[in-house]
């Protein structure tokens, strides 16, 4: 009965709050769309839990809200002329959460333990088992050194997995349970992480950069439902969301408190199809279904306009991507490819669907029709994630892989080429290893791939990557068709919130009026 | 009676073990690996080795199937595979506001639809009857998702009366409570009507009117009691599916539940939880039965148990 009686008292008091524009603190709600895996970003595969994490914790490198690298807790760092050492000098005078230095011993400790398999974190394969070993060379200095040389290495480093935890945090708390306990040097201090509710930030007051954060609390709401998201930011009671479903974007938009925005992204969608099998073995017939498919309309009909064309293999912004497209539509032309190859009435195939959300379903549909055109006729199947695991991401055997057509994306975290073309084109990364669906194997893109890894010298990688990425263009193993703009939506009040093109966030300069 | 309900308390251990047993193989012949899928996407293989490990899914299933057995003879129902916290804090955070949702749609839905189901007999195809099973049938067919977000629009979103999601305050409790007891007051109002028509044609209710009771008596003493009891054992049914966890309610309003819990378990493919909820929901439903067949005798002192 009391603690009924106290919390209504608390609902009274916020409910006042809620409605007097002018109060002291500056509390900010976050509505995301799905419940927190983790609040340690080494054991986090998704980028929701990611950009959390940046209440907290800060990289050595990161990425700012346009997705160039910057500097963050690093000074500068240089590469020796092997391509193997990497030095970086740290930033002086920053405190961890619990008070402790922020110096180059916890850099080793960082890499250290998610390089040990024993730790058995999640984002073991990051850095490629390529890490060799981690100096600390004075207070301020530690030296990384890898097995091979490997040029997008700084990328790693700014991935929003790559953290500094305090070291004396994780000896206390332990490599599992720091998760419940997270110390960064972040803006924000660990408050409360209640599962099914929420987790809430409070301003930590000796963040190193002076004057900053500008709020009082971040209170991060999981609310599943895209409809009761957008309910909370009509009340008020939610700030900011992400995402925003294209259906209430034009109902937000109309509330004069809010503000909705389109974010320009890297998330690439393709159809990929299985170029070991028949007839997707032959480049005409896949170039032919390049060609079939108006990405214009599909931009329209399934994305409500909130996606472009894609005008390559990896999209505009990320570093080293070349603008290649949009490929046409021209469907005179898909034609003549097809009889050429030899299938001047088409064939039936499969067409698979990575999600199955209602825009997926819309998307297959809409490549269905647009396929008949040219007399493929395919069966639309919308994988459950369970499903998608089993028949496409851990088929073991090549030869048998069941995959035809299958409509997914992809979006480069460390916001550079390799990442954007390896995992999804390199031969070395079919199925179970990555992510090629394609199962495309091409000698010259494999080698461009390789050679850019291994030179430092920024020109050689950018004359590489523009060849390994009009080698795709012209073999066709995927058709390239949308990026999608990423909707977010905030009360007019906040600012300095951004969602960055890898759907991740950017709030250092987050402020509330 | 107290030896009737130890025995019937002792039946529950072979069909918690029958249900335990069906649930680990079903559960296990999901397809999808969970080892992949924590791992995510863009993992190696190797961290998928390396996750499988952490998650102890790299043993052979009669071990784990012995591990799961013996974990749960001592009260360990292990580790969730996503968040890696015991399934039983796990259920246990989640497990009140369901409960507590759960009561509060059955106290209106239960009162709102007797209170119709009797009105319409008495009244019997004459207007309140009409109106009565008007709005029992509407509350049949309309979704819940729809209901809920129809009254979120209305009441958080226009009048700003009551607040969203969460489930802090009994003002968080009206709106899901309305929209998860609508379906139950239809059907309440339903069985209470039709059982209600029965009993006042019986003989006995004849001889009560004969010998001179005002007809207010006749109805709350001699037909209500005797048309309570296929009404207490929907309503037990009710209570049990609705401990469940209402996925549609739980997702529209955000309430920490079990629903909820139970859609993104499987999705994960997080079989500890998985088999927790499972569990649990069997255990709800046999004491629930066993509360229902007391309150035969309770209601009706012709009903003995031995």
């Amino acid at each position: 009965m009391k603690a009924l009686l106290r919390w209504s008292v608390l609902a009274f008091a916020l409910t006042v709050l809620a409605g007097s524009p002018a109060f002291a603190a500056k509390d900010v709600v976050f509505a995301v769309a799905s419940q927190f895996t983790t609040t340690d970003p080494y054991d986090a595969n998704d980028t929701l839990s990611q950009a959390m994490a940046k209440s907290f914790y800060e990289g050595l490198f990161g990425f700012d809200k346009d997705m160039k690298l910057i500097p963050v807790l690093a000074e500068s760092y240089d590469v020796s002329k092997d391509g193997l050492a990497y030095t970086i000098k740290l930033k002086k005078g920053i405190k961890f959460q619990d008070g402790t230095d922020f110096k180059a011993d916890a850099v080793k400790v960082c890499l250290d333990r998610v390089t040990n398999p024993e730790n058995k974190l999640k984002r073991y394969g990051l850095y490629n088992n390529n890490i060799a070993k981690v100096e600390v060379v004075d207070d301020y200095t530690a030296r990384i050194t890898l097995k091979t040389p490997f040029s997008p290495f700084i990328n790693q480093l700014a991935h929003p997995s790559t953290v500094m935890i305090s070291p004396t945090a994780l000896k206390k708390w332990g490599n599992k349970d720091i998760a419940f306990h997270p110390v960064g040097t972040g803006p924000f201090e660990f408050v409360e992480w209640k599962q099914t509710d929420y987790l809430k930030v409070k301003k930590f007051d000796g963040y190193w950069r002076k004057g900053y954060p500008k709020v009082d609390t971040i209170t991060w709401k999981p609310v599943v439902d895209n409809n009761t998201r957008a309910a909370l930011m009509q009340t008020g009671e939610a700030h900011f969301t992400f995402p925003v479903p294209y259906e209430v974007a034009e109902v937000l938009k109309s509330k004069p408190d809010l503000e909705v925005v389109a974010a320009p992204s890297i998330v690439l969608r393709y159809l990929s199809m299985n170029t070991q099998q028949k007839p997707f073995d032959n480049p005409k017939v896949r170039q032919a279904i390049a060609y079939a498919i108006n990405k214009d309309a599909l931009a329209k009909v399934a994305f409500a306009g909130y996606a472009t064309p894609a005008e390559g293999v990896a999209p505009q912004g990320v570093e080293y991507a070349v603008k290649l497209g949009p490929w046409p539509y021209d469907v005179a032309k898909a034609k003549e490819l097809m009889k050429e190859a030899g299938y001047p009435n088409g064939f039936e195939t499969e067409l698979w669907s990575a999600y199955n959300h209602s825009t997926a379903q819309k998307v297959t549909q809409f490549l269905q029709q647009q396929l008949q055109q040219i007399g493929i006729k395919t069966k639309i199947t919308l994988l459950e994630v369970g499903q998608r695991v089993e028949k496409v991401e851990s088929w073991q055997d090549a030869a048998t892989a069941p995959v035809r057509l299958y409509y997914v994306g992809w979006s480069t975290s460390t916001g550079e080429a390799d990442w954007a073309l390896r995992p999804l084109l390199a031969s070395e990364s079919w199925p179970p290893r990555l992510f090629n669906t394609a199962y495309f194997k091409d000698a010259q893109f494999d080698a461009d791939i390789k050679n850019a890894q291994l030179t430092t010298n920024g020109g050689e990688k950018a004359k590489l990557y523009k060849d390994a990425q009009e080698v795709i263009w012209k073999e066709a193993p995927w058709a390239p068709l949308v990026v999608e703009k990423l909707l977010s939506a905030h009360n007019k009040k906040l600012s300095g919130v951004y969602v960055i093109p890898d759907a991740s966030f950017n709030f250092t300069d987050i402020d509330l009026k | 009676m107290l030896q009737y309900l130890l025995k019937r308390l002792l039946g529950l251990i072979p069909t918690l073990a029958l249900v335990g047993v069906l649930v680990f193989l079903f559960v296990h012949l999901l397809p999808g690996d969970p080892a992949r899928l924590a791992a995510g996407p863009d993992a190696t293989p190797e961290t998928v080795a390396l996750v499988r490990q952490d998650l102890g899914l790299d043993k052979s299933l009669p071990e784990q199937f012995v591990r799961f057995v013996g974990g749960v003879v001592r009260g360990d129902f292990g580790r969730s595979l996503r968040s890696k916290r015991p399934v039983s804090t796990e259920i246990g955070e989640r497990f009140a506001p369901t409960f507590w949702l759960t009561v509060w749609s059955m106290v209106w839905s239960v009162a709102f639809g007797m209170a119709i189901g009797v009105i319409s007999a008495v009244w019997r195809n004459r207007w309140p009857d009409r109106l009565g099973m008007t709005l029992a049938v509407s509350g049949i067919s309309f979704p819940a998702f729809a209901l809920g977000m129809v009254l979120m629009q209305i009441f958080s979103v226009q009048l700003n009366w009551l607040p969203t999601v969460g489930a802090d305050t009994w003002r968080h409790y009206i709106l899901p409570s309305v929209t998860l007891g609508a379906a139950v007051a239809a059907i309440m109002a339903r069985f209470t009507r039709s059982s209600f028509v029965d009993i006042l044609q019986e003989d006995y209710v004849r001889t009560a009117r004969a010998k001179g009771l005002p007809e207010s008596r006749v109805i709350a003493k001699h037909g209500l009691r005797n048309a309570l009891i296929p009404v207490v054992t929907m309503m037990g049914l009710q209570f049990g599916f609705l401990l469940g966890g209402s996925i549609v309610v739980e997702v529209v309003f955000n309430w920490p539940g079990m629903g909820r819990l139970l859609v993104d378990s499987v999705d994960a493919r997080d079989y500890p939880v998985i088999q927790g909820l499972v569990l649990l929901f069997s255990l709800e439903f046999v004491l629930i039965n066993l509360i229902v067949d007391v309150l035969y005798a309770v209601i009706n002192p012709t009903i003995r148990y031995r």
